[in-house]
């Protein structure tokens, strides 16, 4: 009951002294506030990444034909990617689980009766479907028989089943790929879109030695989907592909590389891009505002107490003992850091909302920010309040009232 | 009630020692109303300090409704402070930015138990100073006679056993103080027990006894057989109160 009395009396004093109390919470709400975006960009970013990571493939490297930094479709006229890397990488590299050699196609001109679209065209053999862990929704997959007869079959991605046939069942239907005739086999799972903004299921998915020797007329490939056994390895196994394709290819720098490799990890480091580099900056902010707004905190309330001494004595005169006037100083550090997180909190929640919208930058919203900077608001309270209440409660009563 | 016994104190400064007070005994019993009269410099203050528990004597005892206090921590000092003792001092020390009433209560916050009337009592004792009419004014918005009025009345809120004024009306025009003892005497006449610290001879003859203090000592303790009457001294002020 005491407590609370004295806690109203802190309350009274920053209530009285509206301006000084905000000064003593500033530095705790752009602390705060600076936490909270960090937190809700670092949510939204992981998010944003495990979703292309996903979408690559947790456990994915890809070889693409053509050098390049970034991950870009395949370079057209590049023919040295041949389907025996594919088999020397089976052979050579350990940890691998699956290797599916595919080529693919961009703008090939694809018809149902009336309906013409153009969409790309990948040739695969059976292998891939269990690499890129995207199968049937309906039908059957890419089979051996299919790739040693060269069979003319396919399968389609849902969105592009609609676009040729509507709402009927494609299943055993006709299509004419580049003027060849195409039977359906299966229709793909749904798959979202790729990582180079595509719809995956515009795709549409063809044996590879049809693709290869009927359709495209070429003898190299375009891809090498590996999947790896230990996605923890996913890293050095893609550097020792890289090896191995510099050996096969003949490359010694300077001369440039023909091809690329990108796993998973390249995937997400990506995705990552600049908000690794924002959260080093915010939470440099943060810390920063922390400090200095507990510095900043601890020194007005020293002054606060200097400017309060006759207050104090005549506390002391009428009862107040060293311990409530302790308790009445930091109860105001306190109450000070406590309300400049709840209005540091929702400035970093404003800003995170404008963020998500104005910006599109990945945010998500959760309590942890808040739980955390409840954590901080506590910790700085205390820490930079307690010196002050100390020099408060020990001022002798007829010293103060002097 | 109150029994000093050669109280002494004693302030060391580096190498030199000044005694302030040079062993004071004196008892004041309840219901008395007592001045303590000297000249600046003659330990008035400190005696005034070590009586309001606020200071410690360097020698001598002090025994309050007969318990000695002397050795007393911290802790038993503020209690003693709150519950029997009423302060009111030459600067007021009323908090700002803080209403009448509001400073009135203040003492109540330390009490041992927090009474379920405080506001009521806190009403009371203001009006008893005639400021009803003042309650919820700060006291940037209160005369200094008013203000002193208001640490009157929260000197009488926890009923304390003795009102320790020092120098009430030394920062006062003559008017406002004669009001100010107006409201002592009067107390006193309801069985209070005051013991007013000043310098000025004309106040303290509106108590009924008067203690001479001169360097550290006491040099004369006499009784006042016609105090003056601070109520027909200002007809004005005390018509004021009289009318509340």
């Amino acid at each position: 009951m005491r407590a609370s009395r004295i806690a109203k009396e802190s309350a009274r004093a920053l209530a009285a002294n509206k301006l000084r109390s905000f000064f003593m919470m500033a530095g705790t709400i752009v602390g705060i506030a600076a936490l909270t975006v960090i937190m809700a960009i670092g949510k939204g970013t992981e998010k944003k990444v495990m979703k292309r990571v996903n979408a690559f493939g947790t456990h994915a490297i890809v070889v693409t034909a053509g050098g390049g930094k970034g991950f870009s479709p395949p370079q057209e006229g590049i023919t040295t990617l041949r389907l025996e890397d594919a088999d020397e990488v089976t052979t050579q590299i350990r940890g691998v689980d699956v290797v599916a050699p595919f080529a693919i196609r961009r703008g090939v001109p694809v018809k149902a009766g009336n309906n013409q679209v153009q969409t790309i065209v990948m040739a695969v053999g059976p292998e891939w479907h269990d690499a890129s862990e995207w199968y049937a929704a309906d039908g059957d997959l890419v089979s051996t028989e299919d790739i040693a007869s060269m069979a003319r079959v396919c399968l389609l991605g849902k969105l592009i089943a609609k676009d040729l046939f509507g709402e009927q069942n494609p299943i055993g239907e006709y299509i004419q790929i580049e003027n060849v005739r195409f039977k359906v086999k299966g229709i793909l799972q749904e798959r979202g879109v790729s990582p180079m903004g595509d719809e995956f299921d515009r795709r549409l998915v063809i044996p590879l030695s049809t693709g290869l020797r009927r359709l495209f007329n070429q003898d190299y490939i375009s891809n090498i989907r590996v999947k790896v056994k230990n996605s923890d390895q996913i890293a050095a196994i893609a550097d020792e592909i890289r090896q191995l394709l510099h050996e096969r290819h003949h490359i010694v720098p300077p001369k440039e590389d023909d091809f690329s490799v990108f796993s998973a990890a390249d995937i997400a480091k990506m995705a990552r891009g600049v908000s690794g580099t924002l959260t080093w900056l915010l939470g440099s902010l943060a810390a920063l505002s922390l400090l200095v707004g507990g510095i900043v905190l601890m020194n007005i309330l020293l002054i606060s107490v200097g400017e309060r001494v006759k207050e104090i004595g005549l506390r002391r005169a009428v009862g107040a003992t060293q311990r409530d006037i302790f308790l009445q100083f930091l109860t105001e550090s306190l109450a000070v850091t406590f309300s400049g997180m709840l209005l540091g909190g929702m400035l970093g929640w404003s800003v995170s909302i404008v963020l998500a919208r104005v910006a599109e930058f990945p945010v998500v919203i959760s309590w942890e920010p808040f739980a955390l900077a409840l954590g901080f608001a506590v910790a700085v309270g205390l820490f930079f309040g307690v010196q002050p209440a100390r020099r408060a409660a020990r001022l002798k009563p007829v010293d103060a009232l002097r | 009630m109150i029994e000093m016994e050669n109280i002494q104190k004693e302030y060391v400064s580096g190498s030199v020692k000044t005694q302030v007070l040079k062993g004071v005994s004196f008892r004041v019993q309840a219901g008395e109303f007592v001045a303590i009269m000297g000249a600046s410099g003659t330990g008035k203050s400190t005696l005034m300090n070590i009586l309001g528990l606020l200071d410690k004597p360097t020698g001598g005892h002090y025994r309050l409704d007969g318990k000695d206090v002397v050795d007393l921590d911290d802790d038993a000092l503020s209690h003693l402070r709150n519950h029997k003792i009423g302060f009111v001092f030459q600067q007021f020390h009323l908090l700002a930015r803080t209403t009448a009433l509001r400073n009135v209560m203040l003492p109540l916050i330390y009490a041992d138990e927090y009474p379920n009337d405080a506001l009521e009592r806190a009403e009371k004792a203001l009006m008893s100073v005639g400021l009803s009419d003042r309650m919820d004014y700060r006291p940037s918005q209160l005369s200094g006679g008013e203000q002193q009025r208001v640490a009157i009345a929260r000197a009488l809120i926890t009923n304390p056993a003795i009102i320790l004024a020092d120098e009430p009306t030394g920062n006062l025009d003559s008017k406002s103080g004669a009001g100010v003892i107006s409201v002592f005497q009067r107390l006193h006449r309801e069985g209070r027990t005051i013991i007013l610290i000043t310098h000025d001879k004309v106040v303290a003859e509106h108590a009924n006894r008067i203690v001479v203090l001169s360097d550290g000592a006491v040099v004369e303790d006499r009784s006042v057989a016609q105090p003056r009457n601070a109520a027909t001294e200002t007809p004005t002020l005390t018509g004021k109160e009289s009318g509340q």
